[in-house]
């Protein structure tokens, strides 16, 4: 590439300040599909929509390019990022915020999975959706969806970030609900909606606590500290204080050593050193709390934000429902990129992140139980978009483990290449409905590879590569971050993430199990005499050429998760490691800071890879998807195919998982009850008593009692009126007389 | 020369009996001219404190009644002309017949 084009076409500041475009185009082609599609007719329709996110992908690529050429100017983490800021959004007191979009390595990589994928997936859909009557809609909404996960990818600070992530729950309520004449998904979007506003509350919270955090460091922190340096100062004031530019400036202050801690180190020897963050809160309205402590909360507060878009602990029950969408939906967006917001966010943030041991060790349990419940629901379920649903949230779980052991790094990769497989898997579910009259019943399908070959082959490779055998990229990146959890450090919280790697190796187990149950139900043995078509068909080009680049990208994306490809002056680091590190350099110079504290510690081995225990993880958890994935194997196609029953021993727990553990019906019966019969006491006193009959309709009758009362003085008699004249004046006059008298 | 109170006093009287006939008479014709009669005690307290006062003031004074002798004049075309449509639809001049503007 490099030799191609040593030259840049046109100067780099012409991509920083068109950053906005990327955004633009799918925004425009949501535009115009949402309100011309009628008239464009179905042929245009798709291409508007396929071109505007196509050339997305190319900007995308654009920017790629140019942060490849990106000098570091200033170090920190606004070096190797493209950033463009369009004046002042809105300014409230002193509180500001600005329009600024900001590509660093983490973001472009992401614009390239979203671009990337959508695109792929939006050519899917001009097959997939062909007979749909809302086409303009569909796209439409597609567009928009893509506009909005890029916003919350490109934003530089958390508030246009929040736009984004509001937006994509919009879309992701638009699109479930997209067949709204079907009242359980119609139900479905609303409960995706509702669940995701929980956590977004959770987001809104942490972001005022981290604004008086900041307000109050400002004032309190001692002279030297990055935030008492007037540059910063004026940054602050120009950029506002929820800039990540302003929160990573935060972060490596609370991580200074605190110089007043140190004196009263030298009086007491065994005083351990102090950071600025334990101090307490002298001013404004956190005083009191010390800044670790609303630094945890803040985190604990977007773990419950993330979860909600994530699909974590205890927010997950939506994503399951949210497959009542078209296919391609679940795809994009419940699978490839809306649910990895969270992940994202937690990256974005990770210089917070890494000063709370607390809120990881907090992340990694969340995800860890959830990876685990997720598993072990898929066991028993038969419809094959909920057992991809469950293993989407099951594998979110790994990212959320990978980033409480504070490998970023090896999360952040779990997203990409999660994206590429489970794509190709939604994908090919969407294609085994299509070829056989929308059947989502595993048990009624069967033997399809014959009929379905292309579909079949890139659905086997995804389920290698969820599964985690050897030379797909699942199995680097889901090892990555079992084998974070056996090594890394946390300080007071090791313990939890050695219990996490075992819980965590089951996990995988489980989803070898049944994911390879799900591929061997499907595809292999003879075809079910329930299936709803004699013969299946595959699909047309525009559905099995997304499924054959995805698959061809989930074995290519090993390239960036295995150790040995490393580059020249990094031995240690996975191309991805060493490619992400100047976006999470903030994080480890807080983490290295911190580290002297006992905040959290590197490896036991300082760095230095420890291959032995590299080859033991990795020949274990080979072991364990191969063995696993084989007992499915034998177990779905020899035993239980030939119509012998399931062991009766086990039918109660198999309905217990089938059921979903019922979690759905103790949602029901501890919240949704409660808040439903609060609401419909609102309603019936606040809302139908209150507002309408007092309010309303009262002042109505009370105005009109007095109509009605003074009717009757209009008599139309005119002399009757005169009399009531005549008597006033009789009045006044006797009134007058007995002043003047008096 | 006749006082000043002895033209209000009769005024008063003109003006009590145009609003008793105002009142308490039926006919419509009957209760437009008590109007009138109504109109012309006023002026002639208007002219009695012409009198009363002279120069600029008492100029005023019968200013003023000739303004009401005026407006008198134009109601009286007006009322009658009313009365005279009502005559021709109704048949009848009595008030309590004529009771449209009711609620």
């Amino acid at each position: 590439m490099e030799k191609l084009f040593p030259e840049y076409p046109f100067p780099i500041q012409n991509i920083e300040s068109g950053l906005w475009l990327i955004i633009a185009l799918p925004l425009l082609g949501a535009f115009i599909n949402g309100v011309f599609g009628k008239a464009l007719g179905r042929k245009n329709v798709h291409w508007v929509a396929c071109a505007s996110v196509g050339g997305s992908f190319l900007l995308s690529l654009l920017v790629m390019w140019a942060l490849g050429k990106a000098q570091p100017e200033i170090p920190g983490p606004l070096a190797y990022a493209l950033s463009a800021d369009y004046g002042t959004w809105f300014a409230v007191g002193d509180f500001k915020v600005n329009f600024g979009l900001f590509a660093d390595r983490l973001s472009a990589t992401m614009l390239l999975v979203i671009t990337g994928v959508g695109f792929l997936i939006h050519l899917y859909s001009t097959s997939y959706m062909e007979h749909d009557k809302g086409y303009a809609k569909y796209f439409s909404f597609l567009n928009l969806f893509v506009a909005m996960m890029l916003t919350l990818v490109l934003a530089d600070s958390l508030v246009l970030l929040f736009v984004g992530w509001e937006g994509v729950g919009l879309c992701s309520y638009l699109l479930i609900g997209f067949w709204y004449d079907d009242e359980a998904k119609a139900w479905a979007g609303r409960k995706a909606f509702i669940t995701n506003r929980i956590g977004d509350f959770g987001f809104l919270v942490a972001s005022f606590l981290l604004v008086l955090l900041m307000a109050a460091s400002v004032k309190e922190a001692p002279r030297g500290t990055p935030v008492s340096n007037p540059r910063f100062s004026a940054s602050l004031a120009e950029k506002g204080p929820l800039a990540f530019q302003s929160l990573s400036t935060l972060a490596s202050t609370l991580a200074t050593p605190d110089i007043s801690a140190a004196k009263l180190k030298a009086a007491k020897p065994d005083h351990k050193p102090a950071l600025l963050m334990e101090r307490d809160i002298q001013t404004g309205p956190l005083k009191g709390f010390s800044y670790s402590g609303v630094l945890t909360v803040v985190l604990l507060f977007f773990l419950l934000g993330a979860a909600g878009k994530s699909a974590q602990l205890p927010l997950y029950v939506w994503l399951p429902d949210a497959m009542a969408g078209p296919t391609p939906v679940s795809a994009l967006i419940h699978a490839a990129t809306m649910v990895t917001a969270g992940v994202y966010l937690f990256c974005r943030i990770s210089y917070l992140v890494v000063l709370s041991p607390f809120a990881m060790a907090t992340i990694a349990v969340v995800g860890c139980l959830t990876a685990l419940i997720a598993a072990l629901i898929a066991f028993a379920q038969d419809d094959i978009k909920k057992i991809l649903a469950y293993s989407t949230v099951s594998q979110l779980g790994f990212m959320f483990m990978g980033i409480g052991c504070g490998l970023f790094w090896a999360a952040f990769l779990h997203v990409v290449t999660h994206a590429f497989f489970k794509a190709c898997m939604f994908l090919g579910a969407g294609s085994v409905m299509h070829g056989n009259g929308d059947e989502t019943d595993i048990k009624r399908l069967g033997g399809l590879r014959k009929e379905m070959p292309w579909t079949s082959w890139t659905f086997l490779i995804g389920t290698l590569a969820i599964t985690g055998i050897v030379p797909l990229s699942g199995f680097f990146s889901k090892d990555a971050i079992l084998f974070g959890l056996e090594t890394q450090q946390l300080a007071g919280y090791t313990p939890v993430l050695h219990t996490l790697y075992i819980l965590g190796l089951i996990a995988a187990a489980c989803t070898a199990f049944y994911m390879v149950r799900l591929y061997v139900l499907t595809f292999e043995g003879k075809r079910s005499p329930l299936a709803k078509l004699p013969h299946a068909h595959e699909s047309a080009w525009p559905m099995t050429l997304p499924l054959v680049i995805l698959a061809t990208l989930s074995i290519a994306a090993i390239v960036y998760g295995v150790p040995f490809l490393s580059v020249p002056n990094a031995p240690n680091q996975t191309l991805i490691e060493f490619y992400l590190a100047p976006v999470f350099n903030a994080s480890n110079q807080a983490n290295q800071l911190g580290m002297k504290a006992h905040m959290l510690l590197p490896g036991e081995f300082g760095g230095e890879t420890p291959w032995n225990l590299l080859w033991t993880g990795w020949i274990k958890a080979w072991l364990i998807a191969v063995v696993c994935g084989g007992i499915s194997c034998f177990l779905y196609l020899k035993v239980w195919r030939g119509g012998r029953k399931f062991p009766a021993i086990l039918e109660p727990l198999r309905r217990f998982a089938h059921n979903k553990f019922f979690v759905d019906e103790l949602y029901e019966l501890l919240l949704i009850n409660r808040t439903k019969g609060l609401a419909k006491g609102l309603y019936r006193y606040v809302d139908a008593f209150f507002v309408d009959r007092v309010a309303v309709h009262g002042t109505a009758q009370t105005v009109g009692f007095f109509g009605r009362v003074l009717r009757w003085f209009q008599n139309g008699n005119v002399q009757a009126y005169a009399s009531a004249i005549a008597l006033a004046l009789a009045v006044g006059l006797t009134y007058a007389l007995l002043q003047v008298l008096s | 020369m006749i006082p000043t109170t002895a033209c209000l006093f009769l005024s008063a009287m003109l003006f009590f009996l145009g609003m008793l006939g105002f009142l308490l008479r039926k006919n419509a014709l009957v209760v437009f001219m008590s109007v009138e009669l109504m109109l012309n005690a006023a002026n002639l307290a208007f002219i009695a404190f012409a009198r009363m006062h002279g120069g600029v003031i008492g100029t005023t004074g019968h200013v003023s009644a000739f303004f009401v002798i005026a407006v008198a004049a134009a109601e009286a075309g007006v009322g009658l002309a009313i009365i005279i449509a009502l005559f021709r639809t109704r048949r009848t001049l009595d008030v309590d017949e004529v009771r449209a503007l009711k609620h």
